[in-house]
This record gives structure tokens, sequence and C-alpha cells, in this order.
């Protein structure tokens, strides 16, 4: 059996298999990134909801919660408490506001930090536009 | 343990396929994918026949046949090819070949004619359930017809050179094999795209 | 071990084990946070034990990687190491810098260490696996590009094998692919696509070349087994992992705001992932079956078997479970993911190290092929303790799991987040009993390198060669 298959062959196949694939998704990704405007929201990312992209990430809210499914699997999901929040930023930025800062006896607790009015706006706003991404129906309910 | 390809010419040898084994190996993962790709297909029309028979009216059938006739030529010209070497007629069988691989940008040329039309009328890949699998099937195999003319043209590079003999052209063989796969798809692909109602 | 320089693997080596400890001592607290919530809060919360969890995770494996790379390049290409210097350099630069980012998490609140490290400047922190300052970011590029300066002049100036190419070409594309970790832009989806261009492509694609090389180099060494039958199988394998990995990229790409055809393209190819798993299975059992020697160094071959084995089940067979867009509609970022993921690390990228160490470090050591008896049956115990444990920890998160994407997901009165969690918390106790056995055995494991040192190296008859 040995003499039917060559390892010049296999080689073959390994290089000229990666090529054709990676192409393949390269043109996938350029017809991705055409449809992306009519899917992303981005006409809602203000200077606001950038910072408050900024604010999510400089206090590391991916380690505990998930956006869009993605993230750790410690808290909500958080791509959907905008409507979840019954459409409401103030909700959000009340619930932040008023984490302990010695947290909750006994329960999965999350840091007071202490943000400014603008920055607790800002993430309020981000997670606003996070809830209008065409995300093909996920998640399933409200619950995320 | 040599690994030296057989001298004599695969045919001769019992249960074992033209070419390298490791391009049928290649060649069952393309069919899997294909035929997965076609089932999901199958299955995605049967939930939505009547999305499926309007927009297959959109689609150019008279491109298609030509495109068919186009790959079942060049398969043949890829067989009279391989006899061809067999008989030890380099430069017939670089001809035949080369026409082969002629057969394969006329199928190119085509398609792209056709995508072209498409385009112009504003339907792509995400226009609806139908043309998402009309485009990703098609694409898929154009990219294989593509790929099919490389390896061709890797044989014919190696033919010209005279690197294949009546006794050893199994590059070929192997070459042809794949070339026939591409052409097998596109024989299942066309009556279940473009014509199946 | 036939040249001097192949020595500058020890201390990668030890480095990953020591780092390896970390990661599972605060494993082990998060596994508590998930049922005695405030557990060392707020000095601690959650997500800085995670962190430094992951983190360490990824750099000990990577210090695997490159301890694994500066030993095998060496004895492939027959030449020694390009500069031995250099590899010390870089450890100690790597693990320092490593060990000050690990403190930045532990000791300063995170948004406090984006300001002290300038993350404005250019902000790539706060993503999930990227939670390194940028200037961290930036020393693992320079450290990665005088890696691959040191083996890619050991190649150049050698003999170029198969194994040493695929390694080269995984390492290679492992630094490449880091490079998207710097593309941080406003809009989350794009932020989202690119996060996995390093992520999917790290772990199932050129960190597969990296595993299919050491594991190759292993079984050439430990079989005796004909190279050219070995190198013809690595390059069928690594074929197909990049043929099914580069679009199966879209089993990431269902829900976070690309287009639908990615539940398609994704699920078709994502759902082929598992084969060249599984070639490597029959691949790894049938150059043991087919060897033409006992090789003194059971525990490596064990550990390579294993490899092989936990991978299939961890990344090809949990992977499955949940990859097809219809099922992970609902199991998306659940207990399942946590189950799949745990797993996959440990049977692919965790065990594929300590294959490498098992083999090398007798070696490194003074030994002619293997550790003493004593030593091995050691090595064997941990093997076991921390492979049966990871899959009791596995099947615990997947019963918790079934149980959230139900409760949660599913049911047509679904309840929250919150209150699923706690509905299924009896799993998370199990998990951690699980991981506190698996941490026994990664402590044996460090006993063994002490166990039976004294005593005479193990033999082997030798087995008559099969014709």
């Amino acid at each position: 059996m040995s003499e039917t298959f060559t390892k010049s062959m296999a080689r073959n196949i390994f290089y000229g298999g990666s090529l054709f694939f990676f192409l393949l998704f390269l043109a996938l990704t350029f017809d991705t990134e055409s449809a992306l405007p009519d899917r992303d929201n981005r006409q809602a990312i203000t200077e606001k909801v950038a910072l408050g992209k900024k604010v999510w990430e400089d206090n590391d809210c991916i380690g505990c919660h998930t956006l869009l499914g993605e993230g750790a699997y410690f808290a909500p999901e958080l791509g959907n408490v905008y409507k979840r929040f019954g459409n409401s930023t103030e909700a959000i930025v009340g619930f932040i506001k008023s984490r302990p800062e010695n947290g909750i006896p006994g329960r999965r607790s999350m840091p007071q930090f202490n943000l400014s009015d603008e920055e607790l706006e800002a993430v309020a706003e981000f997670l606003k536009y996070a809830s209008g991404i065409n995300t093909n129906n996920w998640p399933p309910n409200i619950q995320g | 343990m040599t690994e030296t390809p057989s001298p004599t010419t695969s045919m001769d040898d019992h249960a074992r396929p033209p070419g390298d084994l490791a391009i049928w190996i290649f060649i069952c993962a393309e069919l899997l994918v294909f035929a997965v790709f076609f089932a999901s297909y199958a299955f995605t029309r049967a939930n939505h026949v009547e999305l499926f028979n309007e927009w297959q009216q959109h689609l150019n059938r008279n491109y298609a046949l030509l495109n068919t006739l186009a790959l079942i030529t060049s398969s043949y010209f890829v067989v009279r090819a391989i006899a061809a070497i067999r008989d030890g007629l380099r430069s017939t069988s670089l001809r035949w070949l080369l026409a082969a691989i002629a057969m394969g940008a006329l199928f190119l040329v085509v398609k792209s004619m056709e995508y072209a039309e498409h385009y112009s009328q504003g339907i792509n890949l995400r226009t609806n359930l139908f043309f998402m699998f009309y485009f990703s099937l098609t694409f898929f195999h154009f990219m294989h017809v593509l790929l099919g003319m490389v390896i061709l043209g890797a044989n014919a590079a190696i033919l010209s050179r005279g690197g294949y003999s009546p006794e050893n052209h199994r590059g070929m063989e192997t070459g042809g094999s794949y070339w026939h796969m591409v052409d097998l798809v596109w024989l299942i692909l066309f009556p279940l795209v473009y014509v199946m109602r | 071990m036939k040249y001097q320089s192949q020595a500058v693997a020890k201390p990668y080596f030890i480095a990953a084990i020591g780092l390896f400890v970390g990661q599972i001592l605060f494993g082990l607290i998060m596994g508590l946070q998930y049922v005695w919530g405030d557990f060392l809060f707020p000095e601690i919360p959650f997500n800085v034990a995670r962190m430094v969890h992951t983190n360490l995770l990824i750099v000990w494996i990577l210090f695997g990687f490159m301890g694994a790379a500066y030993y095998l390049i060496p004895e492939e290409t027959e030449n020694e190491l390009w500069s031995p210097k250099l590899a010390l350099l870089m450890f100690w630069i790597f693990l320092v810098a490593g060990a000050l980012t690990i403190l930045g998490y532990l000791l300063v609140p995170y948004a406090k260490l984006a300001e002290l490290t300038m993350n404005d400047l250019l902000p790539t922190m706060g993503r999930e696996f990227l939670e390194q300052p940028t200037i961290t970011k930036l020393g693992i590029v320079v450290v990665a590009l005088a890696f691959l300066l040191n083996i890619g002049m050991t190649l150049l100036k050698g003999r170029k094998t198969v194994v040493s190419l695929v390694m080269i070409i995984g390492l290679t594309g492992l630094a490449v692919f880091f490079l998207f970790a710097f593309f941080n832009p406003d809009n989350l989806v794009k932020d989202k696509f690119y996060w996995w261009w390093v992520v999917h492509l790290w772990v199932e694609g050129v960190w597969e070349l990296i595993l299919g090389s050491i594991l190759a180099f292993v079984l050439i060494k430990t079989t005796g087994v004909d190279r050219e039958v070995i190198e013809k199988w690595l390059y069928i394998i690594i074929a197909m992992t990049l043929i099914t990995g580069i679009i199966g990229t879209g089993h990431h790409y269902y829900w976070i705001g690309t287009p639908e055809y990615w539940q398609w393209w994704g699920s078709i190819f994502s759902a082929m992932e598992p084969i060249p798993f599984f070639m490597m299975t029959i691949f790894a059992f049938n150059m043991v079956n087919k060897r033409r020697r006992n090789h003194p160094n059971q525990a490596a071959v064990l550990w390579a078997l294993g490899t092989a084995v936990m991978a299939f089940l961890g990344a090809g067979v949990w992977g499955f479970m949940h990859t097809l867009s219809p099922v992970n509609y609902y199991t998306h970022g659940t207990q399942i993911t946590a189950a799949h993921g745990h797993m996959a690390f440990y049977g692919a990228y965790a065990m594929i190290v300590l294959t490498m160490i098992s083999y090398s470090m007798p070696l490194m050591n003074g030994r002619k092929a293997a550790n003493s008896n004593k030593s091995q049956v050691a090595e064997m115990w941990a093997f076991w303790l921390m492979t049966v444990s990871m899959v009791f920890i596995t099947l615990f998160l997947t019963g918790a799991g079934i149980l959230q994407t139900w409760m949660q997901r599913y049911t047509d009165t679904p309840i929250s987040f919150m209150e699923a969690q706690s509905k299924i918390a009896v799993f998370y106790w199990m998990r951690e009993i699980a991981g506190v056995v698996f941490l026994v055995g990664l402590l044996l494991y460090i006993a063994s390198f002490f166990i039976g040192r004294n005593d005479p190296e193990a033999v082997v008859t030798e087995k008559v060669a099969a014709e």
C-alpha cells in the first residue's frame, strides 16, 4: 500500500488545499464585510457608544458576562440586557451604580466600579447599540 | 519499505484506483463535503418549495447546459490524453491535455458571465435562501474547476518536459482522477439546482 | 541529547509546569466562586481569577511550544541551535513580562492597569484571552519574532525535515495570527469577527500543526517506525486540519451579526473538523502497533497515545456536539462551551506539551533514554489522575450545560440565567471535587521528577522486529 501513496502527493495536497481554502475564506470574508453595514447597527455608533465600548473593555466586563454569547459564563448575557431591562438605559445605569462595594454575602457579586456618570451612560448606550445588531434572532428568548 | 511509485501502470495492479492514493483520500473528503451540501440543499428545498421554484426561474439554463457540455468534453479530452501517453505519444497527449484545460477555461468564462448578470440585477449570496445555496454550491465548484485546471496545468508542464512515460504517468492519472471528480460533481449540481422542480 | 543547545528547552519546560500549577490554583478559586459566589470578593473578583487562569494557560503552553521547538529543531535539522543565548534571554524576558502582567491583574483594578500601561494609546485590552496590556502584547511579538529568527536560522543552516518544516509553519502562523490581537475597532461585530482570526485560527488551525509535528517527532523516536511513513501521514493530517478548519471558523459566526450563510458553511466544514483528530488517533495507535522496538520511556508513549485520544474526544467529539447551528442556537455560551473547552485544551495542547516534556526531560537530565521504573510509574499515575479527572470535569459541566440549555433557552417557560445557575450548583460542586483530584495528579506529576531520581534507568527487552 505504501507505494501508492507518496509523501510528495500528501505535501501537495497540504499546500494546495490550505491555499484553496484560505482563498475561499478571504472571498467569504470580503462578502461578509460588504454585508455588514446592513446588519451591524453601525449607524448607532456615536462617540458615546465608542466610549461605552472602552469602558466595557477597561473594566473587563467580558470576564464575567457573555456578549452575543461570547465571554465568561459567570454572569448573564448582556447583548439583550437593554431589552430585558425594558428598553431602558436608566435601568442599566441604575443596576451598575447600585452594586455593593463588598458584594452580596454568599452570592455571585459584581464589583462596584465607581464609574462616572458619563461612563455609566456610555456603557448603557453601548449595550443598547449591541442589542440592535442583527444576530439572526439570537438569543432564543429574553433571558439571554 | 521503498517509496518509489510502482513501475507498472496502476491499471495492472488489482484493486487500486488510478493515480496516487493520497488524492483519493482527498477526493473522498471533497465528495463528502459536496454530498453534505447537496443533502442540505435538498432538505432545505423540501421546506421551501415555492421559494426555490420561483427563483430557479432566474437561472440561465442555456449557460449551464453549455457548461455541462464543456466539462464532459474536457473529461473526454483528459481520457484521450492519458490514452495517448500510454502509447508513448507525448505531443499528442499534451495537445489533448491543453484542450481539456481550454474547456475548463470556457467553463470559468461562462460561469463568470452568469455571475456578472446576477450581480447586475442586484442578486448575490445574501439575496435569499435559494441564492445562498446557488452561489455557495456553484462558487465552491468554480473554485474546484480552477484548482483542477492548476493541477492539469502542472501535469502539462511536466509532460512537456518529458516527465511522463508509458511506464510512469501516475501524476497524470492523479490529476485526471481529480478532474473527473470535478466533472462528476457538476453533473449532480446541474440537474439538482438548475433543472429539478 | 545529541546537541548541547537542546538544553535551553529545560528552563522553558520548568517555567511551563510552574505556570501550569498557578493556572490550576486559580481554576480551583473560580470553581469555588461558582458555588460560593463572593469567595475572595472584592479582592479577587471572578473576572480577575479568570484572566489569571486563562492567561497562565496560554503562556505556559507557549513556553511549552517554544521548549519543544528548541529541543526538536536542532535534533531534526542536525545542527546546534543558532543562538542559545538569545533563547535564554527571551526566556527571562517572557517570564518576567508574564509575571508582571499577572501581578498587574491581581494587585491593581483592571481599569487602573489599563491607565498605568497607557492602553489609550492603542487600546487592545478587555477582550477574552487578550486581557494583556498593549505593552505586554508588543513584548509577546518581540519574543515571538526572536524565537522564530532563532529556529528559522537553525533550520536554514541544517537538514530540512518535514517535522521541522511543519513545526515552523505552525509557529509562524501562531505569530502572524496574533497580530490580529492589535485590531480593536469600535464596531463590535468587526471586533468579534477578527478576534476569531486569533483564537480559532490558533487552536483549530496552526496550533494543530504544532501538535502534529511534536506527536510525529515523539512517535519517530519511540517507535522506530520509518520516518517516511510518519511524515507522509503528518502531511495528510495537517492538510485535513486546514481544509476543514479554515472555513470551519464560520461556526463562530452564527450569532454575532454576520450573514446567515455562515450557519451553512460553518456547520458543514466544522462538522468535519474531528476528522484530522480521528486520523491522529488511528495514526498514533497504528505507529505504536507497528513499532520496531519497545522504547524504555513507556510514560512518553502513554502521553502520546493519551494526547491523541483526549484531543479527539475533547476537541473532536465534544466540539461536534455543539457545532451544528441548529444545536448551537440553544447551547451558545453555556456550560456546554466550558465543558468542550476544558477537555479540548487539556487533551490537545496541555497533553502534547507534557508528552514532549516526558520524552525529552530524562534525556536532558543525562539519562540514555528514560527515567527509572519508579519515576515512570509515578508519572503514569499522574497521567491517569489528571486525565480521568478531566473527563469527569467535562462530564459534570456537560450535565450542567444540558440542564442550563433546557431551563434557560429551550423550554417555553425559560428561567433567568441566575436562577438556572443556582439549580445546577450540584454539578459545580462535583466539578470542583474533580478539579481537586486534577491538582493532586499535577502535584504527583511534579513529584515524579524527583521520585526514583537516583534509581537506574528502565530497560526493556528488545522486541523482535516485525517483517
